[in-house]
């Protein structure tokens, strides 16, 4: 007696194939459930560590705003470290090839930005740094894939400089030896020139310098009308701190742009001094509803106001996110042009990506240290939104000649 | 250009102390227990943070404390952790040193944040002294005046009492020490103690002048170290000695070629070891040999 199969008979090949399609629901859904990855590059250690620290609060708040999803799915931010050029440049290549993320976002300082740049342009990945100004970074050195939020040196420069001629025109240079700093030097001094003035002194002074005592007898020694400083972050709160104990506050006034909230709150309210640029400012009256919002909603979450770097970490992640819901994908290609349409409203200006160099576009802030200062989180006064004429915005960042950037090789 | 030399050098003469008071610890620390101690930083650190809110909770009679906590956490560390590394490899205690300063200046951000903490010199000590182109701060006077008095109560301390010498014989012959009865682990813990000590009055003279934050630590250690090798390893004055040529070094390094300011102590690290390798006052000792 032989027993046949009662059915059809079923050959391997479809028995597989019957399961595949069976189980592709499953894998369609494990997938969709894999989220979706933003990169983000920010110092760890080392003397940037303060406003990287705020850089990320803001950066996460965004996502966190959206419910950390992303086109309808989970998202989430891995964040590495910034700690030098090489290292950043590695960690963004780690974060392309095993976290496979769809974007990145960081670049506290100048010098490792310039260096990711490079490897967002190789990577072709789109990469929007919050914080370093150097003018490299969306001039010569600009690729289709980077964009910046920030203001370069040059516009902040231009921004700061008629409140300052006032106080005459024999100016003394501390600025730090790396891209930044070199930038303010090369900026100012061209403006100093082109208004007939005369220099003091240049000192060009190492990263992480911790005692300025000598540097300020020499500023001491010279007599200058000002003081036109490029040292940033701790290094900036250690000078001033110095500045003051050494008995030069009110003597000889000091300015440099793009000061970080942190970085005065550092200092403490007898020692603060000077005239600054900034991106944003968390007490100005002229802050646009969705400022106020974030702002309202950081102090909610951190018990204390937003610093400006909070704030810069928020808009570009804000930016990003925006870019890639206009995209309605997370192809690089499809986010770049996305980030390209992106814009938002401030008031009579749209604030935008340009789009031959994706430098943002956007109002400067002057600020001055307030004569006493009673807030220990509020040291200053707003003295000008700049350029007041929105129809002036592209002029006052430049035009491509001056800029440099030349995308269509890249 | 005289004026300017002048002024330089006396002002780095001025920082110099503080670079001694960073360093001696370090150094009492190698000489007596033959640890090289990556943590010194940290407790420096540590020294200024407790000093800051010391003040801010209490007052700035409080901030005398700052040193003792730093002492005290030291002490802890070396009964926990320190202790189990005598007469072992170098290297262990390089690796375990290193890990604790990264723990510690993590904890630190944890509980103070990674921000820079304003912290000013008393307004009792504002204003300065001016002698033709020389300028220092009160402050920075009262810096100089404080090192000075720790440094002759120190050198007295390890000269003069039985203590001080029970400390140096046994950095030379722990079994010899151990042998008269003396109960010598019990010592290293409050010499361990005592370098952490020295650290942490170093961070809360340097907290008024630098920035008050958790990278602090790494601006402190590398020239402790470059102060040490200069003057000679384990060797107290050597650490005197070289502190003061650091800063002057630097000072004037920063009046002629400021860009080079930073490198100015590395390169009279490396022509001081070209010409004696055991640095200025380093001695031969049997037990590193």
């Amino acid at each position: 007696m032989t027993i046949t199969p009662a059915g059809p008979s079923v050959t391997r090949r479809t028995a597989l194939l019957g399961a595949a399609s069976l189980s592709a629901p499953f894998i369609r859904n494990a997938a969709a459930a894999e989220p979706i990855r933003i990169g983000m590059i920010l110092a760890k250690t080392g003397q940037i560590v303060d406003q990287s620290e705020y850089l990320a609060q803001g950066t996460y708040l965004a996502l966190e705003q959206q419910n950390n999803t992303i086109l309808g799915r989970p998202a989430e931010i891995v964040w590495l470290d910034e700690a030098s050029p090489q290292g950043a440049q590695q960690n963004m290549q780690k974060l392309i090839d095993e976290q496979k993320v769809v974007a990145v976002i960081g670049g506290a300082l100048s010098s490792s930005a310039l260096a990711m740049e490079s490897v967002a342009k190789r990577a072709k990945i789109p990469f929007v740094i919050d914080n370093a100004a150097a003018r490299e970074i969306t001039g010569k050195d600009c690729n289709r894939y980077t964009f910046r939020l920030q203001a370069p040196v040059p516009v902040q420069a231009r921004a700061l400089a008629p409140y300052i001629m006032g106080y005459g025109k024999r100016w003394y240079f501390i600025t730090a030896a790396y891209a930044f700093g070199q930038d303010i030097l090369r900026s100012f001094r061209d403006i100093l020139r082109a208004a007939g003035g005369t220099e003091a002194g240049i000192d060009e002074v190492p990263l992480n310098t911790p005692d300025y005592s000598s540097f300020i007898l020499k500023i001491r020694q010279a007599k200058p009308d000002l003081v036109l400083g490029g040292v940033s972050a701790g290094d900036l709160t250690t000078f001033l701190k110095q500045w003051n104990e050494l008995g030069m506050k009110g003597k000889i006034p000091f300015a440099e742009i793009a000061i970080g909230d942190t970085d005065i709150w550092g200092i403490g309210p007898d020692a603060a001094s000077g005239i600054f640029t900034k991106t944003w400012y968390y007490n100005n009256p002229n802050n646009t509803p969705e400022d106020k919002a974030f702002a309202a909603a950081y102090q909610k979450k951190h018990n204390r106001p937003a610093a400006d770097k909070a704030w810069m970490g928020w808009f570009t992640m804000k930016s990003l996110l925006g870019g890639i819901e206009i995209a309605k994908s997370t192809e690089p290609a499809a986010i770049v042009a996305g980030l390209e349409k992106w814009q938002t409203q401030d008031g009579d200006l749209a604030v935008h990506y340009r789009s031959w160099d994706h430098q943002l576009l956007r109002r400067t802030l002057v600020v001055e240290t307030k004569p006493k200062i009673t807030d220990k989180w509020d040291y200053f006064d707003v003295k000008a939104s700049l350029p007041a004429n929105a129809a002036d915005l592209e002029k006052v960042f430049g035009d491509k000649q001056e800029i440099g950037c030349n995308m269509e090789s890249t | 250009m005289l004026d300017t030399i002048l002024s330089q050098a006396v002002n780095g003469l001025v920082l110099g102390f503080l670079y001694v008071l960073i360093a001696v610890g370090l150094s009492i620390i190698f000489g007596l227990l033959g640890i090289v101690n990556f943590a010194h930083g940290a407790f420096f650190a540590l020294g200024a943070y407790f000093a800051m809110q010391l003040y801010r909770s209490f007052g700035w009679p409080a901030v005398i404390l700052a040193p003792f906590l730093a002492g005290a956490i030291g002490m802890v560390v070396e009964l926990s952790l320190i202790r189990r590394l005598y007469g072992k490899e170098p290297l262990l205690s390089l690796i375990l040193t290193f890990a604790l300063s990264l723990l510690m200046s993590a904890l630190i951000r944890l509980f103070w944040g990674g921000a820079g903490q304003p912290f000013s010199p008393p307004r009792f000590l504002a204003g300065f002294v001016e002698w033709g182109p020389v300028l220092i701060t009160t402050y920075r006077l009262a810096v100089l005046g404080i090192t000075t008095a720790l440094l002759i109560g120190l050198w007295a301390f390890f000269a003069y009492t039985p203590y001080g010498r029970i400390l140096r014989a046994g950095s030379r012959d722990a079994e010899m020490v151990g042998l008269l009865g003396i109960n010598l682990p019990s010592v290293l813990t409050w010499v361990f103690g005592l370098g952490c000590c020295l650290a942490g009055a170093a961070g809360l003279l340097a907290a008024p002048l630098w920035t008050v934050d958790p990278t602090m630590s790494e601006s402190a250690i590398m020239p402790a170290f470059v102060i040490v090798t200069i003057g000679g390893l384990g060797s107290y004055a050597g650490a005197i000695v070289a502190g003061l040529l650091v800063g002057v070094v630097t000072a004037l390094t920063i009046a002629f070629a400021p860009e080079a300011s930073a490198a100015a102590m590395y390169v009279l690290m490396a022509v001081i070891l070209l010409l004696r390798p055991r640095g200025l006052f380093g001695e031969r000792w049997e037990r590193f040999e």
